[in-house]
């Protein structure tokens, strides 16, 4: 709880930032808050409370909100100068502080109705940030798109709630559980999970619910897609995890198969789609949808290993995310292209950005010893472990697939002749920001149980 | 005292690690101190432990090193008289041949490298004799190995030195793929590879296992390419490539002789298995009686060396095989020790004739080099086997044992022997004696310096006086070499429970006939060469039946290369170029073909329309709602 309070707090004082005329100093005050959050959320590890049945601050909510809120300063440490081009700076901090809220109510609702004000309020906030390069016509597109497409999805979503609460008669989580479990064969209750289901694979971005995020990805400002691959991705698994753990872990075999097949079309369009991409920003666009796919196969093998294997998966790909699109940012922004092109030889003259890109795209591969290939590991264990060892078959030859376009950038970074001799400039942050993140991805690649041992 | 002995191996590795690091920044002679000083420090220990080990057996632990289920292996050291033998041989005549490579190496360009691999040779090399567990010895094993492909293939611009030095490298994985799998046995048959826990399981089977003796031939094929024997001897006289110092120490006094380091260590083993013990002693004598045929007509002066060593650790395999473990020990000694002579003496008149090798233009090097010459001429005794010359001791005790064995193994042996001491003699009046041939214009015959010279002179006391404490009781000594050793092959003894004793009159005859035969060889040689002045023929001039046969090896490097080499290319270069190239690549490009082709078609999929997308959703919403609910 304290983590909304503050967060909202700090959201309202963002937008009083342009009255009071304080507008410099938001930055700092900011990543202090952020800091002060953590530790609040931190204190409250191992000690669970619960508000009015509507939220339920767990230590699965403590652990994921201290993701998010980790995963979110580092993103505000890469993200300043977007916020120093544009001119309506503070309603950009708010929103995202607003949506940081939204993200954080996704990770400790009890409640369904809680659930579906987390995600109107994280999506609400990324549709108009989508669109908040308001010269640029794609991203204007993007912002359009996610919004009429979310719109479209959210509908599918409140249907699922109204089928589930007409036959359960309850939007409470555990009574949910119960009432399902006494109707399983309720074609409307298998309706209602489908729905659900449907709603929240839009908001991960599952086949064929993905067409958006191709597009919005590219589309918006490069900060932005970085939040939306990041922050936005893990409380939305955070979510779809802690809604079917807790309300239809009895009934899987009303949803599994389902989103069986959607996984393994997720992994298939995910990745394949990214092999003949130019721009790298799409192709980590494709790359994050293919992600969505692992991350689910935890969804679809449902067992006690499950929730930490999203946690750790959900958290170091965040970061080695982090890494990669804030090099695409240096580079694009230095070179004017956003194509692979624009990396090609410039290891010689970077040796820090190439060595940086290079671990976050062994990250993403899965190679060791990155933090990559244990998220990979344990998400594939507990699929080993559920016996869906054909998924992991599959999702394997899907891996081999992402190698190749992964290695592309590694390739045109370290083997293609050199571009130009004078080295990218790195402001301290963005400098700041790869080495933590390029530490944290060999780190937890290392030693794993770091992550592992808290929940 | 002996807890400390442990260290032993570790001033080497530091030496390495220190002339490894600072190469090129450190200058010649602090390089060649450290190196040196590094290896007197190990003596001293070594000569502590060897003061202190008469009758005891000590195990020192020094770290845990596998541990997974019950397989477990550590970092540990076993201390008794047969490894406290070896380490005296490593590190004393390492010594001397390290203090001799400063004056040798002195103008080499590479010069502080040559040092960091002599150390770290050595450092293998006492792992290998100090390890507690067959594993552990592997990877002394395998170091040494490492060390002599470094050290052959030195001067690596050579394209002939290298392929020597991967010929020798190759050959040793022929023989050490048999050890690996020995061991692996071993591990089957007894749960562990430690010494200790094998050779008491081993002392409560009968002879004649089958196990044992699959083992112990496995085994046997690692000896029989560390210490090249037939059929995998080639590489041994390749290896002369390597820089002088090297062939006397690796390839004549240490490394080679690990292969009857391990089958004497495994003397339990192989008392188990009479048939392993034929092989033994069959292939042990057939090497040392072929190897001396091929030595007759060599013209390289280290070629010749090189068969004289196959052919000398071919005798001490025939004393491993017929069961006198501690005789063939005391040959290692005592060969170590002339023959290391020999080759630093080789290496001194090639350093005074700036790099000649052949002895057909050498000759009257006599009066040039007389240190050199004397020295030689000792060594040349000390292996013709005249008494009281070191080699004499250890060999007729080989030779006493074999003539138990069976009467053919010992007339072989003096055959072998009279060859021995005809090409070794030869060698040296050529060299020495007579006129010198070479181009007097071109080339000034010089003494070589002290820091070489010193190390010759105390390996020439040790030939000639090394046999001494052995001298068998038919001669009025009290077999003191025997006695030491005793501790460590007192069960394998107790297992063959032979070893009669042949009459003591019939030991002496035997004697008798033995430095007879070979002095005869050694009037031979002299009437031939020295006499009648005969020079070796030069090359292309056609040569006897047999003659031609010996010059040439016997054709063996060809027929290896005719029956293996060739063949090996030639299944090689179908796998590579047709299944590899054309087959698997093939399968493997396809594949990417495929999904570059499909990704391509993935695009038309992703067209920006939004109300495709709308209806791709609605039309998967209905796909989903309809299976699962109709």
């Amino acid at each position: 709880m304290n983590t909304l309070i503050i967060l909202s707090a700090l959201g309202i004082i963002a937008l009083f930032a342009e009255i009071f005329r304080f507008r410099k100093a938001l930055f700092p005050l900011i990543l202090l808050g952020l800091g002060g959050a953590f530790f609040f959320t931190a204190k409250e590890y191992n000690h669970p409370q619960i508000f009015l049945g509507m939220m339920n601050f767990d230590n699965y909510a403590v652990i994921f909100s201290c993701a998010i809120l980790i995963i979110a300063f580092l993103w505000f440490m890469m993200a300043k100068n977007y916020f120093l081009q544009e001119t309506s700076v503070t309603d950009h901090f708010a929103l995202i502080l607003f949506s940081l809220v939204g993200a954080v109510v996704m990770v400790s609702f009890s409640n369904l109705t809680m659930l579906f004000l987390g995600i109107e309020i994280l999506s609400v906030s990324v549709y108009v940030l989508a669109a908040s390069d308001k010269s640029n016509v794609m991203s204007n597109e993007s912002g359009f798109k996610y919004f009429l497409m979310g719109s479209f999805a959210t509908g599918f979503l409140l249907f699922g709630i109204t089928l589930i609460y007409g036959i359960t008669g309850s939007f409470d989580l555990a009574s949910i559980h119960t009432q399902v479990a006494a109707n399983h064969d309720s074609g409307l209750v298998i309706a209602g999970i489908l729905l659900l289901m449907i709603g929240l694979a839009f908001k991960s971005s599952l086949a064929p619910f993905h067409f958006w995020a191709p597009d919005v990805y590219e589309g918006a400002p490069t900060t932005v897609t970085t939040y939306m691959a990041t922050v936005v991705k893990t409380a939305a698994f955070a979510a779809f995890f802690r809604l079917f753990s807790t309300c239809f872990a009895g009934v899987t075999g009303h949803w599994t198969d389902v989103l069986w097949w959607m996984v393994v079309l997720t992994l298939f369009v995910g990745n394949v789609s990214a092999v003949r991409q130019k721009s790298v920003k799409r192709l980590l666009a494709y790359s994050s949808v293919a992600h969505a796919g692992y991350i689910a196969i935890a969804v679809v093998s449902m067992g006690a290993a499950s929730t930490s294997a999203i946690l750790y998966y959900t958290f170091t790909y965040s970061i080695s995310s982090i890494s990669a699109f804030t090099i695409l940012f240096i580079v694009s922004r230095h070179k004017g292209s956003k194509d692979i092109s624009a990396f090609e030889g410039m290891s010689k003259a970077n040796p820090l950005l190439s060595f940086a890109m290079t671990v976050a795209m062994l990250s993403l591969a899965g190679i060791p010893p990155t933090a990559g290939f244990f998220a990979k590991y344990y998400v594939f264990l507990t699929a080993i472990n559920a016996g869906n060892t054909l998924l992991v078959l599959i999702a394997v030859i899907a891996a081999l697939v992402g190698i190749y376009y992964y290695f592309r950038v590694i390739i045109a970074i370290y083997f293609k002749p050199e571009q130009q001799l004078v080295p990218i400039k790195v402001g301290p942050l963005h400098r700041t920001v790869l080495i933590i993140t390029t530490i944290l991805t060999l780190l937890f690649g290392l030693f794993p149980n770091l992550i592992l041992g808290w929940i | 005292m002996l807890q400390y002995a442990a260290l032993i191996p570790f001033f080497p590795l530091a030496g390495f690690i220190i002339l490894g690091l600072l190469n090129k920044k450190l200058p010649k002679n602090i390089a060649a101190v450290i190196a040196c000083g590094m290896l007197l420090i190990s003596f001293g220990l070594a000569l502590g432990v060897f003061m202190n080990i008469s009758g005891k057996t000590e195990e020192v632990q020094l770290a845990p090193w596998i541990n997974v289920g019950s397989f477990s292996a550590s970092f540990t050291f076993l201390l008794d008289p047969l490894s406290s033998i070896f380490l005296m041989i490593i590190t004393g005549v390492g010594f001397l041949i390290h203090v001799y490579s400063i004056g040798y190496m002195h103008d080499d360009e590479k010069h502080n490298i040559f040092f960091a691999y002599l150390n770290l040779f050595i450092f293998f090399m006492l792992v290998l004799v100090l390890a507690s567990s067959y594993l552990l010895m592997f990877v002394g094993w395998e170091g040494v190995g490492l060390c002599s492909y470094l050290l052959i293939g030195f001067w690596f611009k050579t394209k002939a030195y290298n392929d020597a030095a991967k010929k020798a490298f190759i050959m040793n994985r022929i023989g050490d793929l048999g050890f690996l799998l020995g061991i692996i046995l071993l591990f089957i048959t007894f749960g562990s590879s430690d010494y200790h826990t094998v050779f008491t399981k081993a002392n409560g089977l009968m002879s004649g296992d089958t196990m044992i003796t699959t083992i112990t031939l496995l085994l046997f094929v690692g000896a029989m390419g560390k210490s090249a024997q037939i059929p995998l001897y080639t590489w041994l006289p390749d290896a002369m490539a390597g820089p002088t110092p090297v062939s006397a120490l690796i390839h004549a006094a240490t490394m080679v002789t690990a292969g009857i380091y391990m089958v004497a260590r495994s003397g339990i083993l192989y008392a188990l298995s009479p048939v392993s013990m034929l092989v033994v002693a069959v292939v042990g004598i057939v090497t040392a009686v072929f190897a001396a045929t091929i030595a007759l007509t060599q013209n390289d002066i280290k070629k010749v060396l090189a068969y004289s060593t196959v052919s000398q650790l071919g005798y001490m395999f025939l004393g491993l095989g017929v069961g006198a473990f501690s005789a063939s020990v005391f040959h290692v000694m005592t060969h170590a020790f002339f023959k290391a002579l020999l080759f630093l003496g080789a290496g001194s008149v090639i350093h005074g004739l700036s790099g000649e090798q052949d002895i057909r233009h050498m000759g009257g090097l006599r009066k040039k080099m007389p240190i050199t010459h004397i020295t030689f001429l000792l060594a040349t005794l000390a292996i013709a086997g005249i008494p009281p010359f070191s080699g004499f001791f250890s060999k007729d005790e080989i030779l006493g044992h074999a003539f138990s064995a069976g009467m053919v193994f010992w007339v072989l042996g003096v055959i072998g022997s009279m060859m021995t001491s005809f090409y070794m003699f030869r060698l040296l009046f050529l060299a020495f004696y007579g006129t010198y041939r070479g181009d007097e214009h071109k080339v000034h015959a010089h003494e070589s310096p002290k820091v070489m010279t010193i190390p010759l002179i105390i390996l020439a006391i040790l030939s000639t006086i090394g046999g001494f404490v052995g001298v068998p009781e038919s001669l009025g000594g009290s077999a003191n070499f025997d006695k030491f050793l005793e501790p460590v092959f007192h069960d394998a003894y107790a297992k063959m429970l032979l070893m009669e004793h042949s009459q003591i009159l019939s030991e002496v005859a035997l004697m008798g006939i033995t430095v007879a035969a070979a002095a005869i060889s050694i009037f031979f040689a002299w009437n031939m060469y020295v006499k009648k002045k005969t020079v070796p023929v030069s090359e292309g001039t056609r040569l006897p039946f047999l003659q031609n046969m010996s010059y040439h090896k016997y054709y063996v490097d060809e027929i290896y290369s005719a029956l293996i080499t060739k063949p090996l290319d030639k299944i090689s270069g179908f796998l590579g170029n047709v299944v590899d190239n054309k087959f698997i690549d093939g399968i493997v490009n396809a594949s990417g073909k495929l999904t570059n082709w499909v990704s391509g078609l993935m695009r038309f999929v992703q067209t920006g329309n939004v109300d495709f997308y709308l209806l791709a959703m609605v039309v998967g919403i209905a796909l989903i709602i309809f299976f699962k609910l109709m």
